[in-house]
């Protein structure tokens, strides 16, 4: 009896200190990520006086405002999502493996470190600077063609438009995490499939592809949802003319024209759902992507 | 009324008999006017109560309770200042940035309280008097110039001291033809160079916009003008004309925004803010000239119920109304004022031709709220098409 609690104590007795590392971490989350997300799923539920209601769930699949921001912001998140990452891909892949000389490389990666984070009101006011109706670069095309944009009906303020503007950080963040992915790519694996008579198309099927999709999808995952959630950068742009789930959740929760918090936090919780739903999906497409490396 | 009686003449019992002891406590009571039970000037009639006897009673208070009144909204900091110095009176001013709902719910929360955060006076949306009537928060009181104020409730219970109108801001040299009215905005010349001020579903003001635009179709039939206003804003986005962008005053400045509709007192104050760079018209369009106003109050439970009284004195009087019009808020007395001359012509130069706010339309509560609730629910459906 002794002997076996002898060898069942000690692990017991010993005090792990190393949980103490990720306590911040894990208290971090806790207060500002799973407190506010169980906040906004049971005010969900509540009418302005308090009381339980199931309508703001029920509005989030009849009210025509709310299917289609719904719509519009997930248009604007897979566009620049897809486009962030062929653009931001080939591009990497230039700076990567193209054979550019190295300053070009440590440019790029300073360049894309910056232009990842740079979002919200200053990029917004930058983009109108530029090509806004008294932009920059519009008056040099209306200088150059003789031309009035405006009369000819260009405007940067439509959805388009801000794809464009959420592109400037989709694909610069998409360098930053493919690059290091594309330094994994080892010369003698190209060799090795060359050897075995393979071409170009075959090597980028059968070798480099299998072994780069899961950062492609984990990737494409975090520029999704950097579009779906942004906020400032849309609302600085064109205030709520152009119909997103953000700036429709602003206009519920503050202002003084629609005001209606419960709603808001069923916009807040239909988000999270989606996001969920692709959190589950990248995590099902990595596990078979990445099936035969087991 | 009677707690507030009662505590009246306590609070002047402690004031008056420290100084003068005990004795005087019964002198005290009966107040400087003189009369009635213990209290000075009747409360519960509403009606105006001759100055100097409001003055003395006011002076006994010594205090006034304000909230929500920011000292660069409407001139307030020189209307505040101005009062102190002409009756001596202290003031004590509360959350000057505090919504029209917070200024009831501080009342609503210090029923019981006749302490420092109780608000003697109130200034709100014209829209948050129904809710403040209906629970009972607000004194009826008339002042002396009650009958030349122009939206009031007929009992007295609130009236509007100052209102703004919905101007065409226009940005010079760019725009060579200055629109004069609603109409003209849908002009193939100002294609891409009209915008709003605030969002529709999210800022009062645009509400507003949509409104004006549409009583200037309907010729002033306030029933239609929700509809006709949002087709006028459709049309607007169709022919490219209205640029979805909020016009604020850095959009402006940067000649991005050529057209901004906005409130006058708004208005007026970018065009001295950016003092000519660039220049700025502020045109009052020929029809469709829609108020925003704001009105006043006193609370049902001010512990300084004369100081209240005669602050409303002051700011209704002809030197308090040409406060508000020195910090551009068109006072709601203007009309009455500019026919007997009283308005100082260097502050007329400064602001659009008096005429043109002659035609001011105040809807009633009841429409705003009507107005508002449909514009807000067909604004993507009818203008985008969404």
């Amino acid at each position: 009896m002794s002997a076996v609690e002898k060898i069942s104590q000690p692990p017991a007795r010993k005090v792990d200190w190393n949980w103490l590392g990720i306590a911040p971490f894990f208290l971090f989350a806790i207060v500002f990520l799973f407190l506010p997300s169980l906040s906004i799923f049971y005010r969900s539920f509540q009418a302005n006086d308090g009381s339980l209601t199931f309508d703001n769930i029920i509005a989030l699949f009849t009210v025509r405002d709310i299917i289609n921001a719904y719509k519009t912001s997930l248009t604007i998140s897979l566009i620049t999502a897809v486009g962030g990452a062929i653009f931001g891909f080939l591009l990497a892949y230039a700076v990567v493996l193209g054979g550019l000389p190295r300053g070009i490389r440590t440019f790029m990666s300073t360049f894309s470190g910056v232009a990842s984070n740079f979002a919200g009101v200053p990029l917004a006011f930058a983009f109108i600077a530029t090509m806004g109706n008294a932009g920059l670069v519009t008056r040099w095309i209306e200088g150059i063609f003789n031309i009035s944009t405006r009369e000819l009906g260009f405007s940067i303020y439509n959805m388009w438009g801000l794809s464009i503007v959420y592109m400037y950080f989709q694909f610069p963040l998409m360098v930053l995490i493919m690059a290091p992915a594309l330094d994994g790519l080892r010369r003698e694996w190209r060799e090795a499939c060359e050897n075995l008579g393979g071409n170009s198309y075959h090597y980028w099927r059968y070798v480099a592809f299998p072994i780069l999709m899961p950062s492609l999808l984990g990737t494409m995952i975090l520029l999704f949802g950097n579009a779906f959630g942004a906020y400032a950068t849309a609302y600085a742009f064109s205030g709520s003319f152009i119909n997103l789930v953000t700036i429709l959740i602003g206009a519920q929760i503050q202002g003084d024209v629609l005001y209606n918090p419960g709603l808001g936090n069923a916009l807040a919780l239909g988000m999270i759902f989606i996001m969920g739903m692709c959190m589950a999906g990248y995590a099902w497409m990595q596990q078979r992507a990445a099936r035969w490396l087991r | 009324m009677s707690s507030s009686n009662k505590h009246l003449s306590r609070r002047d019992f402690l004031k008056v008999g420290a100084t003068a002891l005990g004795a005087s406590a019964y002198l005290a009571a009966c107040g400087p006017s003189g009369g009635g039970a213990a209290t000075g000037p009747d409360l519960t009639s509403g009606n105006s109560i001759p100055l100097d006897e409001l003055t003395a009673a006011a002076k006994a208070e010594g205090q006034l309770t304000t909230i929500a009144l920011p000292h660069d909204w409407a001139n307030y900091g020189e209307i505040i200042e101005t009062f102190k110095s002409k009756y001596g009176l202290t003031i004590n001013e509360l959350n000057p940035d505090a919504g029209s709902a917070d200024e009831l719910e501080a009342i609503r929360a210090n029923k019981e309280s006749k302490g420092p955060q109780a608000p003697d006076v109130i200034d709100i949306g014209v829209a948050h008097t129904a809710t403040a009537m209906a629970d009972g928060l607000v004194a009826k009181y008339k002042n002396a110039n009650w009958d030349t104020i122009e939206m009031k409730d007929p009992d007295g219970y609130w009236w509007a001291e100052y209102y703004g109108v919905l101007v065409f801001e226009v940005v010079k040299p760019d725009i060579v033809e200055t629109p004069k009215d609603w109409e003209d905005l849908l002009k193939p010349e100002y294609k891409g160079k009209v915008a709003m001020a605030g969002d529709v579903l999210k800022s009062n003001q645009s509400v507003q916009t949509v409104l004006a635009s549409g009583l200037a179709r309907t010729g002033g039939d306030i029933t239609k003008a929700a509809e006709a206003g949002l087709q006028f804003w459709k049309e607007m986005n169709e022919s490219g004309n209205f640029i979805p962008v909020i016009a604020d005053q850095g959009r402006i400045a940067q000649r991005e925004t050529l057209i901004v509709m906005e409130w006058d007192y708004l208005a007026l104050a970018n065009r001295d803010a950016l003092a000519g760079n660039p220049e700025l018209e502020i045109v009052v369009p020929e029809s469709g000239v829609l108020a925003g106003p704001y009105a006043g109050g006193i609370s049902a439970y001010a512990p300084h119920p004369y100081a209240a009284r005669l602050w409303w004195e002051f700011v209704m009087s002809d030197e308090g109304q040409n406060l508000y019009l020195k910090g551009y808020a068109h006072p709601i007395r203007f009309n009455d004022m500019a026919k007997r001359g009283v308005i100082p012509q260097e502050m007329l130069d400064k602001l659009p031709p008096a005429e043109a706010y002659a035609k001011a339309f105040f809807p009633t509560i009841a429409q705003l709220t009507e107005t508002k609730a449909y514009i807000t629910e067909n604004w993507r459906k009818v203008v985008f098409g969404e």
